[in-house]
């Protein structure tokens, strides 16, 4: 049976689509459908990730179709709109992305493209409208754009470096973390020999995606980087390592040894790495011990975030800190398949601890589930801040929508993230009142 | 929203059945007896009035709002035989666009044109593309823009099964202030068991026929001459039936929500049809039946 939805943090496709193609350097995406697409994302999406949106407004090209284009067709407006983006921001590649309307119409989309690539404009399409499903399957359909288009335009034989891997799984702005997961994550495998192509952010461009299909492997973080994975073995035979949540602290170290057995890396190397890495994890763990059991930092914490959060920094707290799993709610609304799969992994790291885990993306039930859980430390998005002000219990923001914090480079995926989630949680375990309140 | 001027009459049938050159006799005929009548074609094909205004071109609703940002009622319309003021909706040329939210489009700018109020019509008929293939063209039949539903339809099989799909949507519509179904123009009849048939299908689902159209070449032959059998044979015998029509449009307010059939029920339905029709062609004769 049917239910409302209370503030869903999960937007639509298009919107994970735009998000996929603003995160590399020169794509220009092109909406084909009414004006207040590009804003919603703006506002809905971009705005709520941590605080680095665009300064201003989106500077994003549109259609912005209008009632005619419907009745007519808005495949015209669409050329228009193309042509004259093409004329005005300089790009290496011009992405159309469409909308419900244009979609429901019926405009031949794939037409508009290949009119473009006739004029040796770099054009690929992907049909993303809202109802084909939310944010996480417009980051697919985005990728399978980019992958299954590309080579249609690039035609240059690129030079691949030796050891590439493509990281797949992490949703721009949807992981208000991206950035800084990505360039850990990226440090993580430089650090046992391999290169990682991290495909967005900073400096990551076409050049970066026309290396693609020669990478040794596919990294796939969470379980929305399967898709692309799969694409990929099935294009060019390129084997995966399927990780379904971020390697938080020490499951970095299992994610390198699997990388060194699979792809025969040097083994003395990694573990060099490795221990480097353990020995300033722990030498930090150690300097926290004291306040941990003065602060009592041991407690029954709710997790409200995203698969490969939930699963990664659940994991992390639980296994190598010690604290309590008391509920994980899992807001990116997988599919069945991957429901019971992400029910498995947890299992893994909960065993004998009587936990809640939900999958929900409707924030009264999700603020129901925490309050009923009568957690010691709510670990959420922005949104939970209310159910933790309510329990009078410290509060994290980490999971989408981030808006009341500034994420820049910051990052809870690795070693380092390890230690950056202790400092930002701990510091707010210390801050809560409650505790000032005991202290004083 | 203003008061309603006059009755609003929706007339529905699969494509090809007739329906334009049943509607537009029924509006020349009205306006023959002196009424205010528009017609507004509702159909991407633009072609409902053509023989009401002798073959000529009007710009359709939808074409002028896509080149001019201000359309006044003249550059839309055009007045027919006898007065009727002819307009059409219009729509995208085929396999583009939605021909579907360019009915709602034009009906929002009639409405916006205040040509109801301007015109105070008598009769205003809706000819409306068949199928009822989504939303856009249950318009005339939603929101109580037309009072009451009129299907056209032959004995063809595709043909009831489209006026089955109008009873649908009547169905669904009517409860909420949507139009009712006034009942089912026969129309070509010529096989004998034509007028039978429909009568069945109507008992079935609730409604009743109120008019038999046999086919006529005084329609065929009033058509290449770009008008209505009204206007180019008003002697004739199917002057009268359409003036019957009209007559029973006029005196008669009476209007049933449908019973739909189902889809098996439907199949079935045609399957003992078919089945009667092999047997009366094939001299077939039953015990007891009476010849």
């Amino acid at each position: 049976m049917s239910h409302h939805l209370e503030k869903s943090r999960n937007s639509c496709a298009l919107h994970g689509a735009l998000q996929l193609f603003e995160a590399i350097d020169a794509v220009v995406p092109v909406i084909h459908s009414t004006s207040g697409c590009g804003v919603q994302h703006y506002l809905g999406v971009t705005r709520l990730s941590g605080g680095n949106d665009t300064f201003g407004s989106p500077p994003v090209s549109s259609s912005n179709i209008t009632q005619k284009h419907v009745v007519f067709g808005g495949g015209s407006r669409l050329r228009e709109q193309l042509k004259n983006t093409v004329k005005v921001v300089q790009g290496d590649l011009y992405a159309i992305v469409t909308g419900c309307s244009t979609e429901m119409v019926g405009d031949d989309i794939p037409a508009m493209a290949r009119e473009g690539r006739d004029q040796d404009w770099p054009v690929i399409f992907a049909n993303t409208p809202g109802f084909s499903g939310d944010v996480h399957q417009g980051y697919h359909l985005a990728v399978k754009a980019l992958i299954e288009q590309l080579p249609d335009i690039v035609k240059t034989q690129e030079v691949i470096p030796a050891g590439l891997v493509n990281i797949w799984g992490i949703i721009p702005n949807q992981d208000p973390f991206w950035r800084g997961n990505l360039q850990e994550l990226g440090r993580l495998l430089e650090g046992v020999g391999l290169i990682p192509n991290l495909l967005l952010g900073r400096d990551q461009s076409i050049a970066s995606w026309k290396q693609v299909p020669g990478a040794v492997l596919n990294l796939v973080i969470s379980p929305w980087g399967k898709l692309p994975a799969q694409l990929l073995e099935e294009r060019y035979t390129i084997p995966s390592i399927t990780l379904d949540g971020l390697p938080v602290g020490t499951s970095a170290s299992i994610l390198l040894r699997r990388l060194t057995e699979q792809l025969e890396l040097d083994p003395i190397r990694t573990e060099k790495f490795i221990t480097r890495e353990e020995s300033l994890l722990n030498y930090q763990l150690a300097r926290l011990a004291d306040t941990y059991y003065r602060a009592g930092f041991q407690r029954e914490f709710a997790l409200v975030g995203e698969s490969a959060q939930v699963i990664g920094i659940g994991e992390f707290l639980v296994k190598s800190f010690g604290m309590l799993p008391g509920t994980l709610v899992i807001t990116d609304n997988p599919p069945e398949s991957i429901r019971e799969e992400v029910a498995g992994r947890l299992a893994t790291i909960l065993p004998g601890y009587d936990t809640v885990v939900i999958f929900s993306e409707d924030q009264s039930e999700i603020t129901d589930v925490v309050r009923a859980g009568d957690p010691g430390l709510i670990l959420g998005s922005s949104l939970e801040q209310e159910v933790a002000v309510e329990l009078g219990v410290p509060f994290l923001a980490l999971s989408f929508p981030l808006f009341d914090r500034i994420v820049l480079e910051r990052a809870y995926a690795g070693y380092r993230g390890a230690a950056t989630l202790l400092e930002d949680m701990g510091s707010a375990i210390l801050s809560c009142s409650n505790y000032i309140n005991e202290a004083s | 929203m203003s008061i309603k001027q006059g009755k609003h009459i929706a007339i529905y049938g699969k494509g090809g059945i007739g329906k334009s050159t049943t509607t537009s006799n029924i509006s020349a005929a009205l306006a023959d007896a002196g009424y205010r009548v528009i017609q507004i074609g509702c159909d991407p094909k633009s072609d409902s009035t053509t023989i009401l205004r002798g073959g000529n071109d009007l710009p359709t609703v939808l074409d002028t709002l896509r080149e001019q940002s201000k359309v006044r009622l003249e550059d839309i319309s055009a007045v027919g035989f006898g007065g009727v003021l002819c307009i059409e909706a219009g729509g995208p040329v085929p396999g583009v666009g939605c021909a579907g939210r360019g009915i709602n489009a034009a009906v929002e700018l009639l409405q916006e044109l205040h040509v109801f109020d301007e015109f105070k019509p008598d009769f205003v008929l809706y000819d409306v593309l068949g199928d009822v293939v989504c939303g856009g063209f249950a318009v005339p039949i939603r929101d109580g823009l037309a009072d009451r539903a009129f299907v056209v339809s032959s004995s063809d099989f595709m043909s009831i099964f489209a006026a089955n799909n109008l009873f649908k949507a009547v169905n669904k519509y009517a409860p909420s202030g949507g139009a009712r179904l006034g009942g089912i123009i026969a129309n070509s009849i010529l096989a004998a068991y034509a007028p039978a048939l429909i009568d069945d299908f109507a008992g079935k689902t609730g409604t009743h026929v109120i008019g038999y159209v046999p086919r006529s070449l005084v329609v065929a032959q009033s058509e290449l001459y770009g008008k209505t059998v009204i206007e180019a044979a008003p002697q004739s015998e199917q002057a009268q039936v359409y003036r019957n029509l009209a007559k029973y449009i006029d005196e008669n307010d009476d209007s049933v929500i449908p019973k739909p059939l189902n889809s098996p029920e439907l199949k079935k339905w045609a399957r003992e049809w078919g089945d009667r029709i092999f047997e009366v062609e094939t001299g077939v004769v039953h015990e007891m039946a009476s010849i």
